[in-house]
């Protein structure tokens, strides 16, 4: 932890508070019968900290702190009647409160917020239940007194119901303030926000969200112990009443009206909870139904809380006076731009082998038998198709897979690396990047990489600083990776996975939605990342981009290996290249009958996903009775465009224009059925959902099921879930026929799907366009796409980049160039043939 | 035996309201990602309208109707007014929303009201003698009528194309959309039926209880260990979770002690969960990078 300046007064400004407050109460200007309620607020206070930094920093919401609040309060009546020391009952109340917190967190760690709340109600209603019984000790409904407590070290007596109680509340307030404001800017809050905010993603750096977790609510419970044992003193009287359920609630509503994890939300909560009694009597209406109405008003109109609401705008206008007064010119971005050319590996020994490594779950095998080995400082890049296997095997090396069950051997850098927990991986030098830019999302840039370290030093700040600049975020080191565009989401991912320079990283698809020069500054850092000797495995689409960076190709496809070779050789293999564009026998095309009538038309339509451009101008015209075909690689944007074809996806630019009365229907990828429901409830809800009902609904199901292949007819009971992919794939067609459709949208009908099931289900779409029907049909394979389809639209890049019809012979070489480079010029020959000349 | 048998009989009674309660918040959960916690509250409304029907000499069935109505309008509202403009998937939000609409619903019963205790009537008195043992009647017609209940809603959503299109929108509300399913109707549906189970339930619970503004806060509590027992997102486990809490209750009550049964049910419940963290019947999730 460093401590600055600025954390330093901030730290003060707690019992500087408490000072002034204590001289107030001395010199007599606050009303004797206030007294008692500032107090209230001070271990108020402490209570509601501790409920909001748990929810706040460790996404725990407890109902339980009202139960420690009765533990510490009965301690201190207990030690009371028993002679113990001030110390003792103190001591003892913390630690009673930091066991049982420990375990509790502990225990709710495995489990969602709900269960937590259900945990933490238990334990309140148990603890309850015990005070209200064990009269022995607490007095039962009548309650205990606190008399006094003697301090061991001979600081004086405090009585309870005393001046000194209040004065003893407010100090131990000041002093719990103190103590959280390090705590909000130290190591230990960013591993608890960031193992709350992306569990899986935390573990890759090393943090155990249970162990976060365990320590979090100890340290919370304990607080509010303490609090109790204030509270005990100041009343000078325990009874069960102050520790109803609906203080649980209140202390939620005083958390949330303050702000959830701020520091002076708390405080604000705290004074809040002690004059709401006096509020509601100035408003006339009864305690509860303010309380009510407080908190559903604040959830929807601040939902931040009020504290963070007020702390925004003063923020803003803070930064902007020290931003005049700071007149230092930037420090030059270290982007060194200037694209190294990729060295051949300097280090001959090997770093990784996995020995026929698989990973299934339940019935599905993700991957089957996968080796490979790597040496130190080369760079691998592994290719496959959708569904190939390539994000579980980085999955099994960053030891994410969950409930699979993963057999095989894994050795890096000469230890066993399977059996190794996931936390336990980045120590060994692994790092990983995520296809989504898994970030934390309620930590800053720079906080993202910090809490990379436990415990933070000016040396790790200023070594984190350079990071960040070498990778062109030093500018937005201090604003939220939301308020950031995806690119530089991803090396903010980047960055994370490379602080503290591991031996192995693992990159999944580092290229995917990026644009051209964002992708040549990411082979760029790759490559520096390579000359400063770290070895690493990427998986990508992108597969030009990918190949600037690799010395080494594996191909993967449904699961297994299917081919090795260089980046110039590896596409010259048939195996792999029939995996992309497949390998399909002359099928007959159905007749075409185009008919002029328009059924949808679209022109200049664009759409983006936060920031990340998945189509740009894309015009396209389907007229009735055409087979159009869609082809393009994996991210190429066709589901997007299925959408918009379909209706369901609204674009953000461009005009959709559909012929009078035409029904679409649509298909989805991964067939999207209701895997829970049977067969027929799968057709029956689609109908229902297009407005088919009655008689017109049964006479449309029967239809659809005698379209079903038979050994589908027999099995309409059966839930959907159990059919194989290729059934599934068949009854999604059959889904999207009930509602007869004027124009039947089929989005990747093949993914997945062995080819004989592949055949079929190709006939079958065959079949309804030779009866007349409008197919759209978005494909991966553009082999596939030019054999079945009369009109063809290469998509790259969510650009259409060649436009034609398969019996035209200039056209395959062209959709083919498009397929893989966006243009003519820029096909694989090409591409190649820059790179030969960059890697030798 | 006689008194075995009284007490297991009594259980099931307990039970099958927490089951229905359990059922009805199932219900909500599973379409709209909302844990109603004022679902208790609200029936409570309804039953002070039923209770003051009666007192001016309507027939205790048409109370218990108008009580099912002003619940499940009350939840409508409810719904419309506060959780609907809070968006999707707002989990922690909406239940802390319930939490406040709770608040003010039972003090506002209890200025209308009164906070002192009122007696629900029961639909039938008496006791029927069974193998020694001196049965109430209305702890059988509560048995019968939560069992005719559970088999309506089961029909509903196993025999319907309606009860198929609440389980489609349960499973993948995504998938739903892409299908074109309208998940408010939906949505609004499930409340309805949620709320008129809970308004149901507390009309057969009250008369053993009596009426405080706070009266359903305890089987709404037993309610909510019986679906996490049975997997918070299964209707068969909020009924057999529901009945399991029940006669583990009254058993506890009568052969450990009638002190510590919150302790002893709500300990069973979370040692099972640390077992079996997804309750009897659910089912496990995984996060897929």
């Amino acid at each position: 932890m460093v401590f600055n300046r600025s954390l330093l007064a901030k730290a003060a400004l707690g019992p500087a508070a408490g000072a002034v407050l204590m001289a107030f109460m001395a010199s007599g200007a606050i009303p004797a019968y206030q007294m008692y309620s500032v107090g209230l607020a001070a271990v108020y206070t402490v209570v509601v900290l501790s409920v909001g930094l748990l929810a706040g920093w460790s996404g725990i919401w407890s109902v339980g702190h009202p139960a420690f609040f009765a533990i510490g309060a009965y301690v201190a009546a207990y030690g009371s009647g028993h002679d113990w020391p001030l110390e003792a009952v103190v001591l003892g109340a913390v630690a009673i409160g930091a066991v049982l917190g420990a375990f509790l967190g502990y225990a709710g760690a495995r489990f969602s917020v709900l269960y937590i709340a259900l945990l933490t109600l238990a334990f309140t209603m148990v603890t309850l239940e015990l005070v209200n019984r064990w009269s022995s000790v607490t007095g039962g409904d009548q309650g205990v007194p606190v008399v006094q407590l003697r301090s061991a070290l001979g600081l004086g007596t405090v009585l309870g119901g005393g001046a000194e109680a209040q004065y003893l509340a407010v100090g131990a307030a000041a002093v719990v303030l103190a103590l959280a404001v390090p705590a909000a800017a130290s190591g230990l809050r960013m591993r608890l926000v960031a193992a709350k905010s992306h569990p899986l993603a935390a573990r890759t750096i090393g943090i155990a969200p249970e162990a976060q977790s365990s320590l979090s609510f100890a340290v919370s419970a304990a607080c509010t112990c303490l609090a109790g044992v204030l509270l005990g003193l100041l009343t000078g009287f325990v009874s069960p009443d102050p520790f109803s359920l609906s203080f649980g609630i209140s202390l939620i509503a005083a958390c949330v009206l303050g702000g959830v994890g701020s520091i002076l939300g708390a405080v604000a909560g705290g004074v809040y909870l002690t004059w709401n009694p006096s509020l509601s009597s100035t408003v006339g209406l009864p305690q509860p139904v303010v309380q009510g109405l407080v908190l559903i008003c604040v959830l929807l109109f601040l939902p931040g809380g009020v504290v963070p609401f007020l702390a925004r705008p003063a923020r803003g206008l803070a930064r902007r006076l020290l931003r005049r007064a700071d007149t230092r010119p930037a420090p030059p971005a270290e982007e060194s731009t200037a694209p190294a050319a990729l060295r051949p590996p300097t280090d001959d020994s090997v770093l990784l082998r996995l020995e026929h490594v698989s990973v299934s779950y339940g019935g599905l095998q993700a991957l089957e038998d996968a080796s490979l080995t790597l040496r130190r400082n080369e760079i691998l890049a592994v290719i496959g198709p959708n569904g190939a296997g390539k994000t579980t095997l980085l999955n099994a090396l960053s030891g994410l897979t969950g409930n699979g069950r993963v057999s095989g051997t894994a050795d890096f850098a000469g230890r066993p690396l399977l059996r190794t927990r996931a936390t336990a991986r980045r120590r060994l030098g692994i790092g990983r990047t995520f296809q989504h830019a898994e970030v934390f999302s309620e930590l800053t840039v720079a906080e993202n990489v910090l809490c990379t370290r436990r415990r933070i030093t000016g040396r790790d700040r200023a070594e984190v600083a350079r990071l960040l600049r070498s990778v062109g975020l030093a500018e937005v080191a201090d604003r939220r990776p939301g308020e950031l565009p995806f690119g530089l989401q991803k090396r903010l991912d980047l960055a994370r996975a490379m602080a503290e320079n591991p031996k192995l990283l693992v990159l999944d698809e580092p290229f995917g939605g990026l644009d051209a020069s964002e992708r040549a500054l990411l082979a760029g850092h790759i490559r520096r990342l390579h000359a400063g000797g770290t070895a690493v495995v990427v998986i990508d689409h992108v597969l030009d981009d990918l190949f600037s960076v690799a010395h080494r190709v594996l191909a993967f496809d449904f699961g297994r290996t299917i081919g090795e070779g260089t980046p110039d050789t590896v596409l010259q293999d048939p195996k792999v290249r029939s995996s992309y564009l497949g390998t399909v026998d002359a099928r007959t095309r159905p007749p075409e009958h185009t008919g002029e009538r328009g059924m949808i038309r679209l022109h200049g339509i664009g759409h983006t996903y936060g920031g990340v451009v998945a189509l740009r101008d894309v015009d396209l015209d389907v007229r009735q009775g055409v087979v159009f075909g869609v082809a393009g690689a994996n991210g190429a944007g066709k589901s997007t465009l299925a959408g918009i074809l379909h209706g369901s996806l609204t674009a953000a630019h461009g005009v959709r224009e559909t012929g009078a009365g035409v029904r679409t229907s649509l298909a989805p990828e991964g067939r999207a059925l209701f895997k829970t429901l049977s067969l027929r409830e799968n057709l029956e809800v689609a109908a229902y959902a297009g407005g088919v009902t009655g008689a017109r609904l049964r006479e449309r199901l029967e239809e659809t099921v005698e379209w079903l292949p038979v050994r589908l007819r027999d099995r309409m009971s059966a839930p959907a879930g159990g059919l194989s992919g290729g059934e599934q794939q068949m009854l999604a067609i059959a889904r999207a026929l009930i509602v007869a459709p004027d124009v039947l949208i089929v989005d990747e009908p093949a993914l997945g799907l062995a080819p004989a099931l592949v055949d079929e289900v190709y006939d079958r779409l065959a079949a309804l366009a030779r009866d007349g029907l409008t197919v759209v049909l978005l494909e991966q394979l553009l082999s596939r796409a030019m054999s079945v389809c009369h009109e063809v639209a290469v998509l790259h890049e969510g650009v259409v980049a060649a436009h034609g019809r398969p019996g035209d012979p200039a056209f395959a070489a062209q959709a083919e160039a498009a397929y893989f480079g966006g243009g003519p010029e820029a096909g694989p020959n090409a591409a190649a043939a820059a790179r030969a000349s960059r890697v030798n | 035996m006689s008194q075995f048998l009284l007490v297991l009989v009594s259980g099931l009674a307990s039970g099958a309201v927490y089951g229905l309660m359990g059922l009805g918040l199932v219900i909500i959960y599973r379409a709209t990602d909302v844990v109603n916690f004022a679902m208790a509250s609200l029936a409570t409304l309804g039953l002070y309208v039923a209770v003051s029907l009666h007192d001016h000499g309507v027939a205790t069935v048409l109370g218990i109707l108008a009580a099912v109505a002003i619940t499940v309008a009350a939840g409508l509202l409810v719904r419309e007014t506060v959780i609907r403009p809070l968006g999707q998937g707002q989990l922690f939000s909406a239940l802390v929303v319930t939490m406040g609409v709770s608040l003010i619903a039972e003090s506002t019963a209890g200025s209308i009201w009164g906070d002192q205790p009122k007696s629900f009537p029961s639909l039938v008195d008496g006791t029927v003698r069974w193998s020694g043992a001196a049965l109430p009647v209305q702890s059988l017609v509560t048995i019968g009528v939560a069992a005719v209940a559970m088999t309506l809603v089961g029909y509903l959503f196993a025999r319907t194309t309606l009860g198929s299109a609440m389980r489609a929108v349960a499973e993948s509300a995504d998938t739903a959309r892409v299908v074109g399913l309208s998940a408010q109707r939906l949505a609004r549906i499930s409340w309805a039926l949620g709320l008129g189970l809970a308004a149901l339930a507390a009309c057969l619970y009250a008369p053993r209880a009596g009426l405080v503004p706070t009266a359903l806060v305890a089987p709404l509590f037993r309610a909510f260990a019986g679906i996490f027992l049975g997997g918070l997102t299964s209707m068969y486990g909020a009924v057999l979770g529901g009945l399991t809490i029940g006669v583990l209750d009254n058993l506890a009550a009568n052969y450990v002690s009638a002190s510590f049964r919150d302790t002893f049910v709500f300990t069973f419940t979370v040692l099972v969960l640390l077992i079996r963290p997804q309750g009897m019947f659910g089912t496990r999730t995984f996060q897929r990078v």
